[in-house]
Order: structure tokens, then C-alpha cells, then sequence
């Protein structure tokens, strides 16, 4: 019979579903009521709708795009089902069919309304019909649009205002009746500033010093010297790892090492140190290869390296062995996926498989913008490469220091390899004697007459892995024979790494050297064989008002016609004309120092993401960032110089939390959650041995006893653990694995790069104290930060307690809290005072919140 | 809402977040709420419960899960789905099949001998169940369990088949299926947390700690791995030099501290969460240790888990663990049998006769020992058992030559069992074709499954929602069909 196929059963299954599928985030949005006998909707209707659905439909949250903030917004409805209520007709009106359950899920969720309260809702729709609703013409998407130009607000009886961005700030908190708190402390704002630039505290010398300086500018000076200090590439590089999804291995199967992703990781920490404009960032890491113009006939010159480096973007996905056309499919959509949403704010990804739900992004459009990645060529495996990854592309290191460094450690590193694979010969070919005489005692024993082939070294390796009983070798020999083998791929790992190569990307060379660049079609329900329309690249059609194809320069003398395609998108997102490409950047910019974004989604500025809660500062902040260049550097100096990134953390107005708890409004600045490579960087500075060392292929610290084993790969332990201060490193150059974190980065909710990572979560469990409190990790840097106060905090108790808040909390200990931690250093077991004291201070709430 | 600190009764996840946030960010907010409404106990006084949430969304009897998963693909022709057929094929072509596509296909267009099964099949019990004379303790309990045959896996391949498997996408970055239930349901048990792993003592399985991932969902949904030596989870054993009286004199010192900031601080209830979360650790570390002491488990049981012979020992052990964990209220236990591409795999490409000997023999008599032990104690009745693998294996072989045959991945013909809760014992759903190729007739996705096992622990898998990435994600994706004739 005929096999019910694969699609056929998907298909079956996805239009038994899709009613309830769409349904549900629609209906999702209309949840709640009760009401009262005489129906005004201001006082009757309103507050009932509010009191059971503001938590996800407020204007803010306006989960489906519904808001039940005011008689407007419920008029106008959700995303899915337009408005809730027809006026007039309550049996029509989608609001009272979710409440009826008629459309599934019933809302309330979980719950149901009373049929009397359904009834007066009812009633209150009935009496709508008189006042018909007066339907603007539609107006076009807010994030469609350019960003409106204008000067900041003129604001009444302004405090102190230190900027534009203060006078778009203080006008929402007065029209929302709320003022801002005071300016914080010297001693907080320096510590703020360390954290959020450079992601480690400063050193209490510098605190003090800071507390202390009379000069009034001494906070802008301050800003300056962060600014163009190195760490703060490391600090703002490991946030845009986040949204790249980065990674040193593939996933799946074994987790193989990329090897040369590290090359990337650097160039993002250099390009934010460099303050690269963010315009050319984002054109390096789209089409960097494709940058030179073709004017003659001439040879093309390959690449600049730079730009091979940052291509590696564009392969960052965890990617399975290539198996054809489908896993092609896979890669080049996960791309268009990427792209869009770190560098648009567009959600294209979920039109993948259909229009979206929510935005004017029909299928057709992701399938126009995947088109632009139509000519991606990985390379083919290298011999050796069983993972099959394929893909390293030449580019020799720029930086004459680095390069020569590198270099000289490879050169070092193959010099030891040599050594040690002639040792590991000298130790094993006896053995392969011994083998070998095995196999003729076997061969005799069987009568078999042609002697059997000389065993090879896999033979041997094999024997020795399954004598489990130690009856051909030794224990020690078993010993050293892995041993042995695991130094020698530990040797090839760091040669590999250190080649002057990049997990990037080319184009295929197209005709006639090579097949033509595939055709894109619309693929239905995102299936990769089941083609639809064949379609060009193309930008999409809500922000460009058509949809026709993209004008691609591709080489006039048609002798490299594949390129082309890439740089006609990089182009158009880094242009200032782009409606979303520098609201989108300022934004995350404002999330990472405000700890929360104007638009609370950073990666989606779509109709399901949060609404700005200052769309005219947005664009007035976007405008800026082209005005100076598409300078990072420039944008941090004016938002962290603003006022309102000075003020406290604490507010005295009483009102303040009832009028805006969540403080969407910035009525106060928001104390923030320290991420893991934080807490750890921040750890290892109280210890005093953070290694400041830049760069590099990255590092293996030692990991908690039992968990270096799971490292393993093939039965090989390849988590070359570094004891020494190799290990010690700032957390952006641990080595990133798929398959396994870091606990210490898990618990305070590291991503694991599988996906583009916009916001990090920052939950609070048990395993966090528990590898706070019992680590190994903790418990050495508190032995060192211990010893360290020792040495620079004097002899007595009081003194060493002092220094001991300086280092870890920037402050001095009140009187109260000396007396309890000279307790501890009493009680305690003699010679462990202190060290308790400091794993004490490492746990605090202080150490790992900041004001 | 005037308090806004969530103490996970999960004994796990505290979050930061006040109810309001987390009914946002989760929007459907059904596995929020319904953490919420468990939570009910430890809100304040005068904060209603969130009204009348009906969760579970259903009244089932499950109320803990055992996920079993068989790393590498087993051979379900050599298991538990039986093919006579193909004796009468031995060695031969098998004949033209329509619908197929992909590796599978692509095996079947070049030369290719069908392999039958080594083993003889046995039928047990009322329900007649054919099963491999490698599982004769597993036969035993052929009435209680339910049986999944011809499912369908969206890759042939053991890391993204893994994922599809565990997390419902064969992509990385989906929540596990573990991670969903302890989403939706919570854990009652305060001093564990509330999805532990039990790996395999010999190492991890393909695609590593991705398996039991919480993905999108926030972190504190994720497996906690069990460890099978040394101290049961990460970090419970004091540093070195602290014992407890002077664990108690830090942290009464760190709550000192700790209460002094968050009085300066009214309200912030991140900073609450993590002085319980202290607190909540100390009680930990006194209760796990108990909770994975074998000692006082008696001679009887240990021979019931085969714990006295070192070939089932190590999967007798982790079956054992995981009946403590029901006993002691942890909602989710995953066990992972199988390493990672190696002779510990159920990736039998070669040898499968004499491989599959060693695989089932590990694992047969722990099994049956553990759904003796739980119906016993009255545990099946509200204990899910899963037992699944990632794919099926291929009932012929291109290799024409060799005398210790292997078999092929197959992503047609997964086979999966359940039992307990209001699981149907003995009953079916789907079947392969005569050869085990694939499904006779419709092949049933994964979804299915998936929906079926949330359904079991009375969760609605269209409900179960949480919004990441501009949309809401499910288990199921765009839901799944439960499968009744495998429910009573």
C-alpha cells in the first residue's frame, strides 16, 4: 500500500491544528472579565477587564498584541482576530467567545467566568452599536518607519538635566507623576561603572581614589578611562557572543572543536575596543570578503583576513554532518533567522514555515532574504575531519605581535608533538612486537595457514582497549598507552588552533568553474523538498513597500559572479536609512547599562514584542548613533553621563512603586544581577589572580571533580584542564562546549550558545549557593583573597575585616557588621577565620547585585 | 501584589520574579501558574492562590515520570517488534517498498541482505505480547506496559534524533521534555530538585548535557544530574575544613549580612529568593545524601535491582535511585543507558547479535525490577515509566559479507513502551509493515508521543506554552494527537 507520506501526515496534522494553533496566542490576549448590573465601561467594565488580564495584556506586555489598557485598545483587538468586540453584536465579538470557551482556550485560562458576568458584558457590547467606531486609516508599523528626527523635550521646572536622553526621561516621569531618585554615591557609581564597562570591580585604591577627587569632572574623566580601557572589549565583546551564539564546538554528535572560532571571538573584543563604527561591524560580519569593488578585469585579491574572521558569524549554528540539500536548507535558514533577528530586531525565523502570526512577514519574505545566502559555500571536509565540519578558510593573523606569537607557539607546540609522538613510538612498538606475536600464536593454535598482516597501530589500540583484564599488557602499560595518546591529541588540538584559519565561509566559485548558484524557492511549511515559487533576494516587503528583488552589483566581467549577494543586504541593514537597524543597536545598548530596554524584546521589534516605553528617546537615540558615526564608544558615554543613569538604585517616594512597580519609567536605576563570567572575573579579582592576558585560543579551568570525566569525547578526556594562571583568564576565553557548561556559569544562567541570546535570565536556585558555598572554585580564590588581606590589610582584626569589604563590596564595614565578622573570625576554627570571612563575603547578596 | 517572592517548591527554581512577571513572561502561563498555584503554601497570608487554576489540566493519576532513554538506537527487530517474516528472507533482497525517502531509501537502492532477528520471540502474559528471549524479565511485565510501534524521528542520525527524542526538536536549544513537566507541574519535594538525571556510570550520551537542557525555558528547569559515585549532586559536600556547626556560624553571619542590605533594599524580592535559596541549600545537603544512601536498601531489593552482579549493577542502581526519587517526590528522573559512539551504544552496526546480548542483559532484569518494586509499593499507580531509545535500526544490511551483521539507523521504526498511571497495559498503537521498515500505515510523529506523555501527567500539551523567539513554543510544537488506545 501506499505509504502514508511523511508530508501528507504533517500536513494532516497541521491543518487539524492550526485553528487552535493561531487561536490560542490570539485568544490568549482577550482573557478575563466580570461586570456589574448597569454597564459603564469606565467604571464597570475597565477595572474588571484590568484587575484579570493586565498581567499579559497591559500596553506594555500586550501579549498578542492585545491591550486591555483602554476602551481604544480593546476596540482595536489583538494581532490575530482584530478587534475584540464588534459593537452591537456580542455573539460575533471574539472577546465573549473565549470567555464562552467557543474559541479554545477558554479565557480566563484555566478558569471560567461566571455566566452573569459574561451576560453583562454582553450587554455592555450591546449598547456599543449607537456609538460606532471611528477607523483611522491604518497607520504603518512604528518599527517600519524611519525614526522620527527632533530635538529632546522641552521639560518644565527641569532638575538637573546632563543630557538629551535626561529631558525624554523626566517628561514621561512627570506626565506619569513621578520623579527621579537622587544621584548615587561616588562609591556606588564607581563600582556600577566598573561592572557594567568592564565587568570586574574596581580595586579599592582606585574606589578610594575616585571617592575622594575634588575635581567635577571627575566622573567624565572616569567615563573616558573605562572607555579606552581594554577590558571593556572583553566586557562588550561577551555580550555580542551572546547574540552570535558562539561557540568553540559544533554539537551533536561527539561535539567536535571548531578549533578556529576563537579568531572571532577575538576580532568582536577588537572591534568594540577599536570602536569599530557598528555600521562597518555589521558589514564585516554579513560580507567582509565581498568588500572590493570590481574596476577592472583584474585579478580579484583574495579577502582581507579581518573580514574571513568575522564571517565566522554566519556559521556559528550548531551544525550536524552535512547530509544534502536538507541539512543545506537547515544552515542557511538558521542563518537568515540569525540575521534577522540580531541585526533587524525581526522575528523572520517564524515565517519560515508560514506568514507570520504577528508581523507583516509573509513566507515569501524569509525565503527573498535567504536567497541573499544562495552563493555560501562551506569547504569540504579536510582528511581527518570525521565530524565532517568542513569549512576553514585561510586568514593569516594581521596583528604583527599576535602573529608573531602565535607562531612561535606553534612552531614550540609542533616541536613537542615531534618529540612526543617518537617517545610514544619508542614506548609502544614493543608492545606491537608483543601483539604481533600474539596473533601468530593465534594464527598456529587455529591452524590457519597465511600468517596474518603485521598488526598496525589502530590494531594495537584496539588490542589495548579490549584487554580489560590486563592478560596482554600491563596496567601500567595501559596506563601510559593513554596517556600517551592524549597528550599527543592534546599536542595536535593546540597546533590546529593556533593555524592562521577561520571557521568562516566563501562563495561558491559559480559557472564555469562551478555549478550556478541554486535557485531559492518557497519552501511549503518550511519543508526542504517540497518546493513552491522559485524567488530573488529581496528585503522585505513591510518596510520597503514592495517586493520586488534586491539590486545586486554583481561583477561586471562576470569572472566572480556569485558575489554580490551578501553585500547587497549587509548594505541595506547598515544603512542609516534603515528603520530598524540603529533603533535596534541603541537598544540593546540601553538594555545592557539599564538592564532592561526600551523595547523589552530586544531581538523582536515586532507586534508580539514589548512596546517602547520611549519610542521618541529611541529614535532620537538612533538618530544619535548615526549622527556620531555609528560610534559604540560615543553612544555609552552619553547614556552612562546621563542623569539617569546616575541615580540611585533607591528612591524615598512612596508613590513611585504603586505608580510604575516594575519602574518601566526609571524612576530609579535598576540594581542588576551580576552574569557568570562576571561573578567569576569578580571572584578572581578579590583573589588578586585574575590573568589579565589578552587573546588567544581559549582556556580549560579546572572543572568541579567528576565533571571533567563527562568532557569526554570518543573515550578521550579532552578538557586540557589548566591548573596554573593559564586557567585564570577573564571567562570570555573559557572554551565554550555545547554539550557541557561551566556549573559556576550554568548556575548564574550563562546561555548555552545553541541560539542567538538576547536577554539572560538571572534566576536564583539552590545549585547557585550550593556551587557558591561548596565549590572548588570559590573555596580556592577564598584561600588567596584571604592570604591577600593578610598581606595588604595589617595586622589587626579590625583592619583585615575592612579591607576584606573594600576588596569584595567597595565599601567599609559598618560598625555592627565588624563586630559579627570578628565573631566569625573568633568562632571559627583556628587559622580559617579569614578565609571563612572572605567565603562569606563572596556569597553575599552585596557581591553579586549591584547598585 | 504586595509580596512578590516565589519560593519554588520545586526546591529548585527561586526565581526573581514577582507573579506578575512570571504570568507575563510566560503568557499562556499555564506552567507558571500552575508553579504558582503549588506555591500556593508559600505565599503570605491574605494573597489568594491564583484562582481555582485546574492544574494539572487534567486529572490523571501519574504525578512523577521515568524516562528511560536507550542511547545509540535500538534494534526494535531484535526487541520488541517482532518480524518473522524476515526469517524466510534471510539473506535476500527485501522486495520494492513505496514511500520511502531519504538514507533509508538510499541504503535500499544498492545491494543489501535482509538480517533476521538471532533471537526467538516469546509471547507473555493475557495481552500475548511477542518479546525477544533478551528481555524474559521484561516479558514478565508484558500486561503492564503499552506499546508504541512505527514511530516516526525527523532525522536518521543519533544527535539531532537525541534531541527530537528528549526535547521534541531535533535541534539544539529546545526544552527537554523533563524541563517542560517540571514547568507545568512544579515538584513537591522542597529538598531536591525537582528533574534529576541519572547518567550512565560510564559516561554521557550523545549530544551531552543538551539532553536534558532546559533550552528557552529559564535555567532552573534544567536536569540536575545525579551522580553515581562521590557526592550525589555537584557541590553538596562542605568545602574542606567546614563542618556543619561551622557551616551554621557563615551563614548566620552571610544572613546578617545579607538581611542588613535587604533592609536598605524593601522589596526586592530577587534578594529574598536568594537568602532561601541559602537556606534551602543547607537543608539539602543534610536530606540528599539520604535520599541516594543504598544501604538501607535490603538484600532482597538489591537482588530484585540486580545489584549483586556487576553486569546489571550499573543500570540496577540507576533504576534503584530512581525509585527513591518517586518516593521521595522529585517529579522527573531521567535515566540514561548508553555512551556516546562507543561498545556501550546500542549503535550496533556490526555484531548486533552479540552486541544486543550485552546491551539487554544490563538492563532487562533492572528494569523489570523496578516496575515490580514500584507496583509493590503502590508507586506504578502514579508513576509514569517511559522506555524509548532514538531511533530503530534497519532490518537488512549493505555490507554483504560479514559474518557478525550489523544494522542500519532507522527513523521509521522507533518502538516505545509505557507503563503506569493510567497507562493501559497491554495495549498498542501504531505497527510496522512485515520487514519492521517503517510504519504499516501511518507513521506516528513524534508529537504524538510527546503529547501522550504530558497527557499522562495531566498536562495539555497545546497549553503548555512559553514565549521565546516571537512565539510561543510547546513540547509538540504544533501540538501532537494523544494516543488513547494506549490510555485506559
Amino acid at each position: 500500500m501506499e505509504r502514508p507520506s511523511l508530508h501528507t501526515s504533517l500536513f494532516g496534522a497541521t491543518l487539524r491544528r492550526w485553528p487552535r494553533c493561531c487561536l490560542g496566542a490570539i485568544l490568549l490576549l482577550l482573557a478575563c472579565l466580570p461586570a456589574r448590573a448597569t454597564v459603564d465601561f469606565q467604571d464597570q467594565v475597565l477595572p474588571v477587564l484590568q484587575e484579570n488580564c493586565l498581567p499579559c495584556h497591559d500596553r506594555h506586555t500586550r501579549t498578542s498584541g492585545f491591550s486591555v489598557e483602554s476602551l481604544d485598545s480593546i476596540l482595536a483587538g489583538g494581532a490575530r482576530h482584530g478587534a475584540a468586540v464588534m459593537p452591537g453584536t456580542p455573539e460575533q465579538s471574539p472577546l465573549i467567545k473565549v470567555l464562552r470557551g467557543e474559541i479554545e482556550p477558554r479565557m480566563p485560562l484555566g478558569r471560567a467566568f461566571a455566566e452573569d458576568r459574561i451576560q453583562l458584558i454582553e450587554q455592555w457590547i450591546g449598547g456599543l452599536a449607537a456609538t460606532p467606531r471611528t477607523d483611522s486609516p491604518a497607520e504603518p508599523y512604528w518599527a517600519y518607519v524611519k525614526p522620527a528626527a527632533g530635538p529632546p523635550p522641552e521639560i518644565k521646572d527641569p532638575p538637573l538635566i546632563r543630557n538629551g536622553i535626561d529631558s525624554f526621561i523626566l517628561k514621561r516621569l512627570q506626565e506619569e507623576g513621578l520623579s527621579p531618585a537622587p544621584s548615587a554615591s561616588r562609591r556606588t557609581l564607581i563600582r556600577r561603572l566598573f561592572f557594567d564597562l568592564l565587568g570586574v570591580p574596581p580595586e579599592p585604591a582606585e574606589a578610594e581614589a575616585f571617592a575622594d577627587d575634588p575635581s567635577p569632572n571627575a566622573y567624565e574623566a572616569l567615563v573616558d578611562r573605562l572607555l579606552a580601557d581594554p577590558r571593556y572589549g572583553e566586557r562588550w565583546g561577551r555580550h555580542w557572543l551572546d547574540l552570535a551564539r558562539y561557540s568553540d564546538t559544533n554539537g551533536y554528535e561527539g561535539d567536535p572543536e571548531y578549533y578556529h572560532t576563537w579568531r572571532y571571538r577575538d576580532y568582536v573584543i577588537d572591534a568594540f575596543n577599536a570602536d569599530k563604527p557598528y555600521d562597518l561591524f555589521v558589514k564585516e560580519q554579513l560580507a567582509g570578503d565581498e568588500f572590493f569593488e570590481m574596476m577592472s578585469a583584474g585579478a580579484l585579491p583574495p579577502p582581507d583576513p579581518e573580514s574571513v574572521v568575522a564571517l565566522t558569524f554566519l556559521r556559528l549554528a550548531p551544525f550536524t554532518e552535512p547530509r544534502g540539500e536538507e541539512d543545506r536548507h537547515v544552515l542557511l535558514s538558521e542563518m537568515t533567522s540569525t540575521v534577522g533577528s540580531v541585526f533587524l530586531g525581526l522575528t523572520v525565523g517564524c515565517a519560515q514555515c508560514h506568514d507570520h502570526k504577528y508581523d507583516l512577514l509573509p513566507t515569501r519574505d524569509f525565503y527573498r532574504l535567504k536567497a541573499f545566502f544562495a552563493a555560501v559555500q562551506i569547504d569540504p571536509p579536510r582528511p581527518g575531519d570525521i565530524q565532517q565540519l568542513g569549512g576553514p578558510q585561510p586568514a593569516s593573523f594581521v596583528n604583527p605581535t599576535r602573529k608573531e606569537r602565535w607562531d612561535r607557539e606553534r612552531a614550540a607546540l609542533e616541536q613537542r608533538l615531534q618529540t612526543t609522538e617518537k617517545s610514544f613510538a619508542l614506548f609502544y612498538e614493543p608492545l606491537l612486537e608483543r601483539l604481533k606475536a600474539f596473533r601468530l600464536e593465534a594464527a598456529r593454535d587455529r591452524l590457519a595457514s597465511p600468517e596474518p598482516e603485521p598488526p598496525t597501530f589502530k590494531d594495537l589500540k584496539k588490542a589495548i582497549r579490549d584487554d580489560q583484564g590486563y592478560r596482554k599488557f600491563s596496567m601500567e602499560e595501559h596506563r601510559r598507552f593513554t596517556d600517551f595518546r592524549h597528550r599527543v591529541l592534546r599536542l595536535k588540538n593546540a597546533v590546529e588552533r593556533r593555524k592562521p584559519l577561520a571557521m568562516s565561509l566563501r562563495n561558491a566559485d559559480g559557472p564555469p568553474y562551478g555549478p550556478n548558484v541554486s535557485t531559492t524557492y518557497v519552501l511549503e511549511r518550511g519543508h526542504w523538498n517540497r518546493k513552491g515559487e522559485p524567488v530573488e533576494p529581496g528585503f522585505p516587503s513591510a518596510i520597503e513597500g514592495h517586493s520586488r528583488p534586491a539590486p545586486i552589483d554583481l561583477d561586471p566581467f562576470g569572472r566572480y559572479p556569485t558575489r554580490g549577494r551578501r553585500l547587497a543586504l549587509a548594505k541595506w541593514i547598515a544603512s542609516p536609512e534603515n528603520p530598524l537597524t540603529a533603533r535596534v543597536m541603541v537598544n540593546r545598548l540601553w538594555h545592557w547599562h539599564f538592564g532592561r530596554g526600551i523595547v523589552d524584546t530586544p531581538s523582536d521589534f515586532g507586534k508580539n514584542g514589548a512596546a517602547p516605553t520611549h519610542p521618541r528617546l529611541l529614535d532620537w537615540l538612533a538618530h544619535e548613533l548615526v549622527k556620531q558615526n555609528w560610534s559604540l564608544k560615543a553612544m555609552h558615554r552619553l547614556l552612562v553621563t546621563s542623569g539617569a543613569y546616575r541615580q540611585s538604585s533607591l528612591h524615598s517616594d512612596p508613590d513611585a512603586a504603586r505608580i510604575d512597580p516594575q519602574n518601566r519609567y526609571l524612576w530609579r536605576f535598576r540594581r542588576k544581577r551580576l552574569e557568570g563570567e562576571a561573578v567569576r572575573d569578580s571572584i578572581l579579582t578579590a583573589s588578586g589572580r585574575l590573568n589579565g592576558d589578552r587573546g588567544g585560543p581559549p582556556v580549560f579551568p579546572p572543572l568541579p571533580r567528576g565533571l571533567d570525566d563527562a568532557q569526554k569525547v570518543q573515550g578521550t578526556n579532552t578538557w586540557e584542564t589548566m591548573s596554573g594562571p593559564r586557567g585564570r583568564k577573564r571567562s570570555v576565553y573559557i572554551f565554550q562546549r555545547r554539550s557541557l557548561s561551566m556549573p559556576l556559569m550554568e548556575t548564574f544562567d550563562a546561555p548555552v550558545p545553541n541560539a542567538s541570546c538576547a536577554r539572560r535570565e538571572t534566576s536564583v536556585s539552590v545549585l547557585q549557593a550550593l556551587t557558591m558555598y561548596d565549590g572548588e572554585f570559590v573555596n580556592e580564590e577564598a584561600r588567596h583573597f584571604a592570604e591577600r588581606v593578610r598581606r595588604e590589610g595589617g595586622a589587626g582584626p579590625a583592619s583585615r575585616i575592612r579591607q576584606a569589604f573594600r576588596t569584595a563590596l567597595g565599601r567599609d564595614p559598618r560598625p555592627e557588621e565588624t563586630a559579627q565578622a570578628r565573631r566569625l573570625l573568633e568562632e571559627s576554627p583556628t587559622g580559617d577565620g579569614l578565609t571563612a570571612l572572605c567565603r562569606v563575603l563572596l556569597n553575599s547578596n552585596e557581591f553579586v547585585y549591584i547598585d | 501584589m504586595k509580596k512578590e517572592n516565589l519560593i519554588g517548591n520545586t526546591g529548585l527554581p527561586l526565581g526573581p520574579l514577582s507573579r506578575r512577571d512570571f504570568l507575563c513572561r510566560s503568557c499562556n502561563g499555564i506552567g507558571a501558574l500552575a508553579l504558582a498555584g503549588m506555591l500556593a503554601d508559600e505565599l503570605p497570608a491574605g494573597t489568594p492562590a491564583p484562582a481555582g487554576l485546574p492544574l494539572p489540566h487534567s486529572g490523571r493519576k501519574a504525578k512523577h515520570c521515568i524516562f528511560m532513554f536507550m542511547a545509540g538506537g535500538v534494534s526494535h527487530v531484535d526487541s520488541f517488534d517482532y518480524k518473522p517474516a524476515l526469517q524466510k528472507l534471510a539473506g535476500q533482497k527485501l522486495p520494492p517498498l513505496s514511500g520511502l525517502s531519504g538514507e533509508i531509501q538510499g541504503y535500499l537502492n544498492k545491494p543489501h541482505r535482509v538480517i533476521p532477528s538471532a533471537f526467538e520471540f516469546k509471547r507473555y502474559g493475557q495481552s500475548g505480547r511477542a518479546i525477544s528471549s533478551l528481555f524474559p524479565r521484561i516479558g514478565q511485565c508484558a500486561d503492564d506496559l503499552a506499546f508504541v510501534y512505527g514511530i516516526e524521528v525527523e532525522n536518521n542520525n543519533h544527535g539531532p534524533a537525541t534531541m527530537h527524542v528528549t526535547t521534541g526538536s531535533q535541534f539544539q536549544g529546545s526544552a527537554s521534555v523533563g524541563s517542560w513537566v517540571t514547568y507545568g507541574l512544579g515538584s513537591p519535594n522542597r529538598n531536591l530538585p525537582g528533574y534529576m538525571v541519572i547518567q550512565d556510570p560510564r559516561g554521557a550520551p550523545v549530544n551531552g548535557a543538551a539532553v536534558w537542557g532546559s533550552g528557552y525555558l529559564p535555567a532552573a528547569y534544567q536536569g540536575t544530574v545525579l551522580r553515581s559515585s562521590g557526592t550525589p549532586i555537584l557541590h553538596l559536600d562542605l568545602p574542606g575544613g567546614v563542618d556543619r556547626a561551622q557551616q551554621r556560624r557563615e551563614f548566620d553571619l552571610l544572613h546578617f549580612l545579607n538581611s542588613r542590605h535587604l533592609e536598605e533594599r524593601p522589596g526586592a524580592s530577587e534578594l529574598e529568593a536568594r537568602i532561601s535559596a541559602y537556606e534551602l541549600a543547607y537543608r539539602m545537603q543534610a536530606s540528599a545524601p539520604e535520599a541516594v544512601d543504598l544501604s538501607e536498601e535490603s538484600a532482597h531489593t538489591r537482588r530484585l535491582y540486580g545489584l549483586d552482579n556487576p553486569v546489571t549493577e550499573g543500570f540496577g542502581r540507576q533504576c534503584l535511585l530512581a525509585r527513591r526519587m518517586v518516593e521521595r517526590g522529585v517529579r522527573y528522573t531521567l535515566l540514561v543507558h548508553g555512551v556516546e559512539i562507543n561498545k556501550h551504544s546500542w549503535d550496533d552496526h556490526t555484531n548486533v547479535e552479540g552486541r544486543m546480548r550485552n546491551h539487554a542483559a544490563e538492563v532487562d532484569l533492572p528494569v523489570a525490577g523496578l516496575l515490580q518494586d514500584l507496583k509493590q509499593r503502590g508507586l506504578l499507580e502514579e508513576t509514569l515509566v517511559v522506555w524509548a531509545s532514538e531511533m530503530g535500526r534497519t532490518p537488512f544490511l549493505n555490507d554483504l559479507e560479514s559474518k557478525t551483521p550489523g544494522r542500519d539507523h532507522n527513523q521509521f521504526a522507533l518502538v516505545m513502551w509505557m507503563a503506569g498511571g493510567d497507562v493501559k497495559g497491554g495495549a498498542t498503537a501504531g505497527a510496522t509493515d512485515e520487514f519492521g521498515v517503517k510504519a504499516l500505515e501511518e507513521q506516528i510523529p513524534l508529537r504524538d508521543v510527546h503529547a501522550t506523555i504530558l497527557n499522562l501527567l495531566g498536562l495539555d500539551d497545546m497549553r503548555l506554552t512559553y514565549l521565546h523567539g516571537g512565539r510561543f513554543r510547546r513540547l509538540t510544537d504544533i501540538g501532537g494527537r494523544v494516543l488513547q488506545e494506549i490510555i485506559a
